[in-house]
């Protein structure tokens, strides 16, 4: 019975040949844009899992009850006082995220002059961090107890020895403890790509309780209790109670630490940190929801497109099924045997539809990677419950349309097939409108949402910033400061303004759309307000150049003196405010604020007001500044003329390496950094483009078929309107009109809907478009030419042919 | 072998009844070979389909094979006409999507025949019907009169004990009709099958022992052989 089933569908889909390449297309698509994001999916929600306790792994943060945000950074010392006290700890480990960040210095012969190479993510770590999280080793076995001990990652030395062993090599770390040999003990295989902790470098801690290696940042002294700097991870005895446990802590951390009255201690599971549990989770994830969840709902709705396409299809080829079902039951066939049939013949689409969907998945997968910067591939399918998913959906998916279809087509009863199939009527015709529908609101909401969200990312990217960020090269400073550091960043400074191409140089601590320096509370007016002291400035240093190379303007005074950077700004005590800060230090106006002192510990003076400019991106609001005055160099900004580039920047590398020997040249250009804080929005934008184009793509797919058969069925119609005189316009209105009415209803649904969401999506931009009717009209538009074009290829067909022919055929 | 009693068959024409069938009496007695004849629209098809349980009457008692047709269920006529009845039709209504073979076989499948047994069953008829060099073409591959053959060979793989035939012969010339009506004869006399069909011509219709003649849904006439 099966293997006739079978033969039976194949024949049966070679037959209906057009019908079946629609069919196969759209599903296989469907499911390859499905399977992707399964990937996708499967990803992000397996990460931190691959330690094999990881079960008993929590991340302890501190909630001091008013603040919605908790507090990931603890202090050095608080993790060991707590273990002391409570047994449940089996272990703990901490991190110091990137915190020896600077150079690293390798020789590979005693003697030579070493080969130099900006590290990023260099961490300092305790000495159990590898077996604690799990990180497998290649060499060596990587305890870091010891002071001056490092690990590093498997590419990590590969870059720095080659194919010779690392254990036992010595490195040099230039950063802001100064410059400290360290003894490779071990080299453990690159951090797996689902891992929220990286590091390139991991560095003792143990290293840092010795002054010498401190450079004098007596903060970072890991026993103290002070400033937070560290990630403290806990590992808990199984079984026991995690609330429990979690108040008992706070009670012990009131004991610990000497002003943690309100404070909250609680523990946030290794797993969930990287993809939240619900929305409205509380703590600090690395991954997005949001992001993931979005994706799914695509995934899903395109699936769901794919389908009702085939649903829609095979239904309406049902007359010409319909002979085939009534002889069947006259021959003796139940109607459940007749289901199964025409259940085969989905099976068996399916399975095609799905081989062909893992090649496309196979051919696209390289893009789609590199797209989102993930590696993702079929195999993360298999990790998680994620395979029972995809099985399930693919399964549903089969059994629901193949059993709708089948039940329509087994629903003819024999004494009207053997009438006479003419006298056939086909229900339903309402299902497959509504289907229509369906497939059109999913594609026009998914189309506005695109024109929005590109229309958002354009007003960003175009709005005035207040600063000029065309033709500057940022080049970050030297990782080493010492006694001599000022005189060689002047000294740089002096030689690249000799070059003829560079127009102007300026240094300062961070650059427009990175970030600041730091965030400061309790300053003031002299006559403070109440509450004034709660207020936050965000602290840039910068040097006497800088407003005038990003072209900001002054409102008020002017930029700092050569003299004040020299003192600098805890000696000179000269600020320059933007006017948000002017204004929330309670100063009337810009003018009102020049020459007047405020009170940040000691008095400061206010030398400048400049007019407000966007530091960050428009997703936040300009923040109120204070710029301090200082010899700058943590990155020097460039302004230079277009031609050339790549030559003149190769002079100032010389320059550089000159003055500052074995710092790494590196730079960017910043308005591609600035650019990056769109990123987001970029990638949002390409994937609901895509989205779009795949969903009106299936289900312009759906619809030519649907036109097809129309066409097909009114075949007669046709003709006998054409020997009657009608023109080619009359015939394709004949077949367009019904097609184009249910994708104008769409659009008044989808309308709506698409209002709703993309208002509520742009709320979380500071500054924003709003939406305005014609994107609805372009969008709307869109679908109905599709549509039209879609239609209108089947209709000339139909309204092109010999009327003569096809009313002799009949 | 089957008895219709007072059966009426109406449809409902705005408030007045349409009778297509008329309070009709019938008895067809095993190894009869019966021939309806009448103008069109007199309710030869309904009357077939009736006796053939694809239809059921407004009214009225039908009994076959001992059992009140009326009575049962769906699931259940279609097991009794399953198992005692072959159709063959004006328009063949062989399944297009099938060959001939597959199109012969069809009916052993629904009753659950094995393969085997269904080859054997099937190469024997396509034997008798001459027609084994045909059995891989499709039936749009086949003339009206061998697309016919084929229709009454798959009505007969079952080995049913009535053949319920509407109009066999009405799309084929007379030679190939001739043939059919020979075949239908020597199934009627040497496998004792019961034969009930409908037919315009006259001498088709006296290959039956008996010619009913329907008028407006009524027995105008029954004229025996
Ligand atoms: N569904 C229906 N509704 C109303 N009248 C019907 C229906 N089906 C058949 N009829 C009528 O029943 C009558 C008999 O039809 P039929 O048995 O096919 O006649 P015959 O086979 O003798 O030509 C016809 O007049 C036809 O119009
Ligand atoms: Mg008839």
């Amino acid at each position: 019975m099966l293997s006739t089933h079978l033969k039976i569908a194949t024949r049966n889909l070679r037959r209906n040949f057009t019908f079946s390449v629609i069919n196969i297309a759209g599903l296989a698509l469907g499911i390859g844009i499905f399977l992707l994001i399964a990937e996708y999916v499967s990803f992000e929600w397996g990460f931190n899992r691959f330690a094999s306790n990881y079960k008993n792994i929590y991340r302890a943060s501190f909630f001091n009850g008013k603040e919605e945000k908790g507090d990931y950074y603890l202090p050095p010392g608080y993790a060991a006082a707590l273990k002391e006290k409570l047994p449940a700890i089996e272990a703990y480990t901490r991190i110091g995220e990137n915190l020896g960040g600077g150079v690293a210095v390798v020789h590979q012969q005693k003697a030579d002059a070493g080969q130099a190479y900006r590290e990023g993510n260099v961490s300092f770590v305790d000495g159990n961090f590898l077996q604690f999280f799990g990180w497998k080793l290649k060499e060596g076995n990587g305890v870091l107890n010891a002071a001056q001990t490092a690990a590093i990652s498997a590419s990590t030395a590969k870059k720095y020895f080659g194919l010779n062993p690392a254990v036992g090599k010595i490195i040099e770390i230039k950063n802001q403890f100064g410059s400290t040999l360290y003894t490779i003990t071990g080299v453990y295989e690159d951090v797996p790509a689902q891992s929220d902790i990286k590091a390139d470098v991991l560095l003792s801690f143990k290293t840092l309780e010795n002054p010498a290696f401190r450079n004098g940042n007596d903060w970072a002294d890991p026993v103290k209790l002070e400033s937070g700097y560290t990630y403290n991870f806990f590992q808990i005895r199984p079984g026991t109670d995690q609330a429990a446990f979690a108040k008992l802590a706070t009670q012990v951390t009131r004991q610990i630490l000497p002003d943690a009255k309100g404070l909250k201690v609680e523990l946030q599971p290794l797993k969930d940190i990287h993809l939240a549990p619900s929305f409205n989770y509380h703590f600090q994830t690395y991954g997005s929801l949001i992001y993931v969840v979005s994706f799914l709902a695509i995934a899903i709705l395109i699936t769901v497109i794919a389908w009702l396409n085939y649903i829609n299809l095979s239904t309406v080829q049902a007359l010409s099924r319909a002979k085939e079902s009534g002889v069947r039951k006259v021959l003796g066939a139940t109607r459940s045997q007749i289901i199964i049939q025409f259940l085969t013949e989905t099976v068996v689409l399916t399975v095609i539809s799905l081989l062909i969907s893992v090649a496309f998945v196979t051919l696209v997968q390289p893009y789609f990677n590199t797209f989102l910067e993930k590696p993702l591939s079929l195999k993360l399918l298999f990790d998680n419950w994620i395979c029972a998913g995809v099985c399930l959906v693919v399964i549903a998916g089969c059994l629901f349309s193949g059993i709708y279809v089948a039940t329509i087509l087994s629903a003819f009863s024999p004494l009207k097939t053997i009438r006479g199939v003419a006298n056939l009527k086909l229900g339903g015709v309402s299902i497959r409108k509504v289907l229509v529908v369906f497939q059109f609101t999913a594609s026009v909401i998914l189309i506005i949402t695109t024109i929005t969200l590109y229309r958002q990312l354009r007003y960003m990217q175009t709005q005035d910033l207040g600063l000029s960020l065309k033709q500057k090269v940022v080049i970050t400073g030297p990782s080493v400061i010492n006694s001599s550091g000022i005189d060689q960043s002047v000294a740089f400074e002096n030689r690249v303004k000799q070059l003829p191409f560079v127009g102007k140089i300026a240094a300062s601590n961070n650059v427009p759309g990175q970030g600041y320096n730091f965030s400061a509370q309790g300053i003031t007016k002299l006559a403070p307000a109440a509450g004034d002291e709660k207020k936050s400035y965000s602290m840039l240093i910068v040097d006497n150049q800088y407003f005038d190379t990003y072209d900001i303007k002054f409102k008020e005074g002017r930029a700092f003196t050569p003299a004040m950077l020299i003192h600098g700004w805890p000696k000179t005590r000269k600020v320059i405010l933007n006017e948000s800060a002017a204004k929330q230090l309670g100063f009337a106006n810009a003018e009102q604020a020049l020459g007047q002192k405020i009170n940040w510990g000691k008095e400061f003076e206010v030398v400048g007001v400049i007019k407000d400019y966007h530091h960050l991106s428009l997703h936040q609001f300009i923040q109120p500044m204070i710029f301090l005055p200082a010899v700058a160099d943590g990155y020097f900004t460039i302004k230079m003329s277009a031609a050339d580039m790549q030559q003149h920047i190769n002079q100032i590398k010389k320059i550089y390496e000159e003055l500052f020997p074995g710092e790494p040249f590196t730079f960017s250009f910043l308005d591609e950094v600035f650019d990056k804080q769109y990123r987001t929005e970029q990638k949002m934008g390409s994937i609901f483009m895509s989205a779009a184009g795949i969903a009106v793509f299936i289900a312009a797919m759906g619809l030519f078929g649907l036109a097809a058969f129309t066409a097909k069925q009114k075949v007669k119609e046709i003709g006998i309107r054409k020997v009657l005189g009608a023109n080619v316009l009359h015939i394709v209105q004949l077949i367009s009109a019904d097609f184009i009415k249910l994708v104008l209803v769409s659009i008044v649904i989808a309308s709506p809907i698409a209002w709703f969401a993309m208002n509520k999506w742009l709320q979380q931009f500071a500054y924003r478009t709003g939406m305005s009717w014609w994107i609805f009209v372009a969008g709307g538009s869109l679908a109905v030419t599709i549509a039209t074009l879609t239609v209108m290829v089947q209709s000339l067909r139909a309204a092109s042919a010999n009327p003569v022919k096809s009313l002799r055929n009949e | 072998m089957l008895t219709l009693k007072n059966i009426s068959k109406y449809y409902q024409v705005g408030g007045s009844k349409n009778f297509v069938l008329n309070n009709i009496d019938l008895d067809v007695e095993e190894g009869e070979f019966v021939s309806i004849m009448g103008p069109s629209g007199s309710g030869k098809s309904t009357l077939l389909n009736i006796i053939g349980m694809l239809d059921q009457p407004s009214e009225g008692y039908h009994y076959f094979m001992g059992e009140g047709v009326h009575l049962l269920k769906e699931k259940q006529r279609t097991a009794l006409y399953k198992q005692y009845i072959g159709f063959v039709f004006q328009a063949y209504h062989l399944i297009d999507e099938l060959t001939v073979y597959e199109n012969i076989e069809t009916p052993l499948i629904y009753q659950n025949i094995k393969g085997g047994e269904r080859k054997a069953l099937v190469a024997d008829i396509l034997d008798r019907f001459n027609i084994v060099g045909k059995k891989d073409l499709f039936p749009s591959q086949l003339s009206g009169g061998q697309q016919q053959l084929v229709g009454i060979a798959r009505a007969l793989i079952s080995k049913p004990r009535l053949i319920l035939a509407d109009e066999p012969t009405g799309n084929l010339n007379s030679k190939q009709g001739e043939e059919i009506m020979e075949l239908f004869r020597k199934l009627n006399q040497e496998d004792n099958v019961t034969i009930i069909q409908v037919t315009h011509n006259e001498k088709n219709a006296e290959y039956g022992s008996r010619i009913i003649n329907l008028l407006d849904g009524k027995i105008e006439s029954i004229k025996n052989i």
